[in-house]
């Protein structure tokens, strides 16, 4: 039997949850291929428990202890891994911060400053996926705003004043990424450590330049809006094929092909902004 | 100065300069807008068109950047001596983007392949004034150049 403590954190952020077990324990030989199973069980069941969190964090937890049977080699691979037991506390009456994140404080209800690592989906209480039920988004974004905008906190103290400010900010950073599907995605892609990189495209992607270079070429040759109108359709056509596929590649966690698949979005929701201001430049 | 200032006022300087800053677009910053040069290629482009991408003598670059979903077409026309007569663009992307293609077409006539080879994105960057958050548009010209010269050398090779 072993026991694995799971703290409890006020602010998760998907990369850094960890968690503590008696190493000792684990290290022990003769550790049997059904108990590196109990184990990994046993973490999931205590990060479902402790944790409202989204299953790709859990994944990625879970990986780290997939039970690696060596034939007769009964190591376990295990990390040293340490927590930091984060219990935040209220700046005004000390109050701890049960809530994450903490908007305001639940005892004297005054507002607290904006969380640090705390992903924009928790800040807008959404699931950590790429499909995402708008309305539901912009309803919590209202609601936050009703509360967090500085407007209603022209009375209160300057400290007040201020984390109003940076919070009200934050969600709107959060609203605002989330909204779309190409930020979303590429949102999602930074939570794991990936980033487009400023570089350049070039043989890799010649069919599909060719093919942007065609469209751009079109669109600029227009001369009515029905022609403006066509093109923006079939792009749009594209940029919907192309949310279906990025969702099936993040769910299956092909984070690569994700950043492909995103990659090619940002170019088509150019041709997409593009239209917009054909279209603009006919009226 | 600062010194002499109250936190509050000094937040509310701060942040009517913030304000300020988003009435521009992204590129510009709140104190000054694209430089000259760049408005001067942008309005005025040097050598927009196509050259034709069969012929023996015309080689053809085509790049496009992921993070900002520019795509840069540059060709260029070499004579029998392998010296660049002729060469073109078409950019479809930010102010500065076209601004790099378009001095990179006038940069790359008259030079030869090798010669043209040399052309280093911090020279488009540094004609252009190219403020930091767009220098790598100055590298996608480059490396359009550079794929423009790598395409007539595979056809002058085919054609051996």
């Amino acid at each position: 039997m072993f026991m694995i403590q799971v703290p409890r954190v006020s602010m998760l952020r998907v990369n850094t949850l960890r968690v503590l077990c008696r190493t000792g324990t684990l290290l022990q030989t003769g550790w049997s291929l059904k108990d590196r199973q109990s184990l990994s069980r046993a973490v999931t069941c205590a990060l479902q428990c402790c944790v409202s969190t989204d299953s790709s964090s859990i994944r990625s937890l879970q990986q780290q202890f997939v039970p690696q049977d060596r034939g007769d080699k009964r190591d376990v691979r295990v990390r040293h891994l340490c927590t930091a037991q984060v219990c935040l506390t209220c700046w005004n009456c000390q109050h701890p911060l049960k809530q994450k994140p903490a908007f305001f404080c639940e005892s004297c209800e005054v507002v607290q400053p904006p969380p640090e690592d705390t992903s924009y989906f928790s800040i807008l209480e959404c699931d950590c996926t790429f499909t995402l039920d708008t309305l539901k988004l912009q309803k919590k974004y209202l609601q936050l705003q009703r509360l967090l905008h500085p407007d209603n906190f022209s009375q209160k103290s300057e400290r007040e004043q201020g984390y109003s400010e940076s919070q009200s900010a934050l969600v709107n950073k959060a609203y605002e990424t989330l909204l779309k599907p190409l930020s979303r995605g590429l949102y999602m892609l930074e939570l794991q450590g990936l980033n487009i990189e400023e570089g350049t495209d070039s043989a890799v992607n010649s069919e599909l330049l060719m093919e942007l270079m065609e469209i751009n070429e079109a669109l600029d040759a227009v001369e009515t809006p029905q022609e403006a109108n066509e093109i923006g359709q079939d792009t749009k056509g594209k940029l919907a094929d192309l949310t279906e596929q990025i969702d099936t590649a993040l769910n299956k966690g092909e984070l690569q092909t994700a950043k492909a698949l995103l990659t090619k979005m940002k170019y088509f929701a150019n041709i997409e902004e593009k239209v917009k201001e054909k279209l603009s430049s006919f009226m | 100065m600062a010194g002499l200032m109250s936190g509050a006022t000094l937040r509310k300087c701060i942040s009517l300069l913030v304000y300020r800053g988003k009435l521009f677009s992204p590129e510009h910053s709140t104190s000054c807008s694209y430089h000259k040069k760049v408005v001067d290629h942008y309005e005025n482009p040097r050598n927009v068109g196509s050259l034709d991408k069969n012929a023996q003598n015309v080689g053809t670059g085509l790049v496009g950047a992921p993070a900002c979903g520019d795509v840069m077409k540059l060709q260029i026309q070499v004579d029998d001596n392998g010296k660049i007569v002729d060469a073109k663009f078409k950019t479809f992307g930010c102010g500065s983007a076209i601004a790099s293609s378009s001095l990179a077409t006038e940069l790359v006539k008259g030079k030869s392949v090798d010669e043209a080879l040399t052309i280093k994105n911090t020279d488009i960057a540094k004609e252009l004034c190219l403020p930091p958050v767009k220098l790598h548009c100055s590298m996608l010209a480059e490396d359009a150049i550079k794929a423009a010269l790598s395409d007539y050398r595979l056809k002058q090779d085919k054609k051996e």
